[in-house]
């Protein structure tokens, strides 16, 4: 019998979160294991591992936090889950929110990155299934993460009366439109450098562009900061492996850049300035596109699909029309674009 | 000397040297024109200099993306002085690319050149229609444009407009068959021989609409189908393409030949396959094995560290292309590329990074970018 009751799907929860608190202590057995796995499964560097560990995995989230997540979630007989690769802490969220909508959850993990599905499984025994295969029959509820093509893909092979919950791709930005002070500006760009450095970019939530304002920031010292922090911050942070793909796509991308404006080296990656309003979506890899534009608002419309988080810095009135304006994208100060309180998903655009 | 004197100098001689004249070699003209480019280009000049380029060598001198077609403007001049304006079909995604041009004589006699060697079977006139939709005025496909140039060459009665229904044979309720039949009756009446230019994706159609049909055409027919299939149909494979194009036509498998051009090129290559052309002569080559113009050349490149491959490995194609005289000399395509006997054999796009997990795909953005 699936209780649909708040206290009963709040105490569905609880084993879960405290899997998850137990693999974030690098000291433990279990900390140490996850890391090693990790480290050999997502391709980032062990120092990268542990970061995302420690900076990202909900490990305490608050009660109100956890309320908005259960009372947002639809209850369901049965709730499945397709989980992507790449960002393994959001294995945590997808499955508290199958857990929030049902007592019986299966989830079917990344084939390339299933590590972190089984590392929370193992510390909350008999909370969820992982299974192999989806299965899913008419009345229940399928949560799906990755790509479009994946996503489409899903929809199309479900059997009718699935509800489907998809997350497809996206990408976040930074805007900055007050110039802050010179220690304002310093932080907000050691933070952006953390958004940015954080699961090497691979997630939906990372951010490719930072738009500021023009007249008001200097774009050109914006992208040279950004240089230097984070090729500074890949000292104690390296970046990890990263596929031929993607080293392909990195060289078409810092030449394509360097034609329409400029690049800075910024430890293995790079970061680029628009000339002229030059839009440009940097591949994965710890690379980003600065771009100066007289209304960066304005200038992220066209994208509203596809756009899921935004670090903004600015005005009060215009992060209200931030909000207005996608209300798909999370809104956020910089250093917490890869971080949003355990709500719901961190995704809430409506696909 | 000015710009554009400079300019007119190097189209001069670009069209001198593929008439033959060995005064400036390939490599010469190829290494004036990226240092002419380089003085006039800003982002060419940015490009250089991140990849410290001497310009000493062909092989030094960088590719351009072919994305920076549809990011920022590719030429050495003021919008104010193109003459022609040729767009990527941009189907695949939203942004086009442009390419345009201040001097259009070199296009011109650079694609009449190769194009009259790779695809004239013979030295009769021949009558030239095109599974394409009518060309628009002013032109903005280069593919188009050539195809209509073509028309009016290749039938060697002097000049006249080629912007008729009947050439045209593809609007809004498909492919004409009736259109192509009675082109095919003309060219047997009047001793000529029929050369059908088309997409990939218009052959598609037409296979489709005759289904189990035939339509033979005169059995000297040559047809040059081009380009992908860019999500307009569904896809076939180009060597099953060929066979199906070939029987539904009652034609020989080499006189189906392919070329390959973007708009970002001045120049095209083809497949050295059309019986008695003078292409096929120098050079005959295997199906799916492009041959190169004397002015252009294809060197495949790691796609990583954008260094030539050794040869006979598989690379990208970097496309330095004399004709491109005002735009950029060399272009960096994502097409996979090796260099076998008789020219370049076309492997297929280069995938970009798989789509893994959430993260956004390059391809998936541009498909937002306003126009």
């Amino acid at each position: 019998m699936n209780d649909s009751s708040y206290e009963a799907r709040r105490a569905r929860l609880e084993p879960l979160l405290e899997s998850a608190r137990t693999l974030v202590d690098a000291s433990s057995d279990r900390g140490k294991h996850a890391r090693e796995r990790l480290v050999a499964s997502s391709g980032l560097s062990p120092q990268g591992v542990d970061f995302a560990l420690l900076r990202c995995l909900e490990s305490a989230p608050s009660e109100p936090e956890i309320a908005a997540l259960i009372r947002s979630t639809p209850t369901a007989q049965t709730a499945h889950v397709l989980l992507s690769a790449n960002v393994f802490i959001a294995a945590h969220r997808a499955i508290a929110i199958a857990l929030a909508a049902s007592a019986d959850v299966r989830v079917r993990a990344s084939r390339r990155e299933p590590e972190m599905a089984e590392l929370l499984s193992a510390g909350a025994p008999g909370t969820f299934q992982l299974v192999s295969e989806l299965s899913a029959r008419a009345g229940d509820r399928l949560w799906a993460y990755g790509s479009d093509e994946t996503m489409t893909e899903v929809a199309t092979t479900l059997p009718p009366g699935v509800v489907l919950h998809a997350h497809g791709s996206g990408f976040g930005a930074a805007v900055i439109e007050e110039a802050p002070s010179q220690t304002d500006l310093a932080a907000l760009i050691a933070a952006l450098a953390e958004d940015i450095a954080l699961f090497d970019q691979r997630g939906c939530l990372s951010p490719r562009v930072v738009l500021v304002r023009a007249h008001s920031v200097s774009a050109s010292s914006v992208a040279s900061d950004l240089a230097a922090e984070l090729a500074e911050l890949e000292l104690r942070l390296p970046r990890g492996r990263l596929t031929p793909q993607e080293l392909g796509e990195i060289a078409k991308y810092r030449d394509t850049a360097q034609f329409i404006g400029e690049v800075s080296a910024a430890g293995s990656g790079f970061v680029s300035l628009g000339l002229e309003n030059s839009w440009l979506l940097p591949p994965t890899g710890r690379n980003i596109h600065v771009l100066s534009t007289p209304d960066p608002i304005a200038a992220l419309t066209p994208y509203s699909p596809l756009l899921t988080t935004c670090a903004f810095a600015g005005a009060p009135t215009r992060r209200e029309t931030l909000t207005r304006t996608f209300p798909g994208a999370r809104v956020c100060d910089f250093g917490y674009m890869q971080r949003p309180p355990f709500d719901g998903p961190v995704d809430r655009r409506d696909i | 000397m000015t710009r554009n004197a400079r300019s007119d100098d190097l189209h001069r001689a670009v069209r001198r040297f593929a008439s033959g004249d060995p005064t400036r070699s390939f490599a010469e003209l190829a290494l004036e024109i990226a240092a002419f480019q380089r003085e006039f280009s800003a982002g060419f000049a940015r490009l250089c200099a991140s990849r410290q380029s001497s310009l000493e060598r062909v092989d030094d001198i960088p590719g351009v993306p072919c994305d920076a077609f549809r990011l920022a403007r590719v030429a050495v001049r003021p919008e104010s002085e193109d003459r022609l304006r040729f767009f990527t079909s941009g189907t695949t995604s939203g942004a086009r690319g442009m390419h345009a041009m201040r001097v259009t004589d070199t296009y011109r006699e650079l694609a009449l050149q190769f194009g009259r060697s790779a695809l004239l079977s013979s030295e009769r006139p021949h009558h030239v229609v095109a599974l394409a939709p009518l060309l628009d005025d002013p032109p903005t496909s280069s593919l188009g444009h050539m195809m209509a140039m073509f028309m009016v060459d290749f039938e060697q009665r002097g000049s006249f407009d080629a912007r008729t229904r009947e050439r045209w044979l593809i609007d809004d309720r498909g492919v004409d068959l009736t259109g192509l039949e009675r082109a095919a009756e003309r060219a047997t009446t009047h001793g000529e021989t029929l050369l059908v230019l088309a997409t990939s994706f218009a052959l598609v159609g037409l296979l489709d609409t005759l289904g189990d049909r035939a339509l033979p055409l005169p059995r000297d027919t040559v047809v040059m189908q081009t380009g992908g299939f860019k999500g307009k149909t569904r896809e076939i494979e180009p060597s099953e393409l060929r066979a199906r194009v070939a029987r539904a036509f009652g034609l020989d498998e080499t006189q189906i030949v392919s070329e390959y051009g973007m708009t970002e090129l001045t120049s095209q290559l083809y497949e050295a396959s059309v019986p008695g052309s003078v292409l096929a002569r120098l050079r005959r080559g295997q199906s799916g094995v492009y041959a190169e113009p004397p002015w252009l050349r294809v060197v495949p490149v790691d796609p990583t560290t954008l260094e030539p491959v050794p040869l006979g490995e598989v690379g990208i194609a970097r496309i330095v292309d004399l004709g491109n005289v005002d735009s950029a000399v060399a272009i960096q395509t994502q097409d996979r590329v090796r260099r076998v006997e008789g020219g370049i054999l076309l492997l297929g796009r280069a995938a970009g990074a798989p789509a893994r997990g959430c993260s956004l795909a390059i391809e998936e953005f541009l498909a937002h970018v306003p126009r």
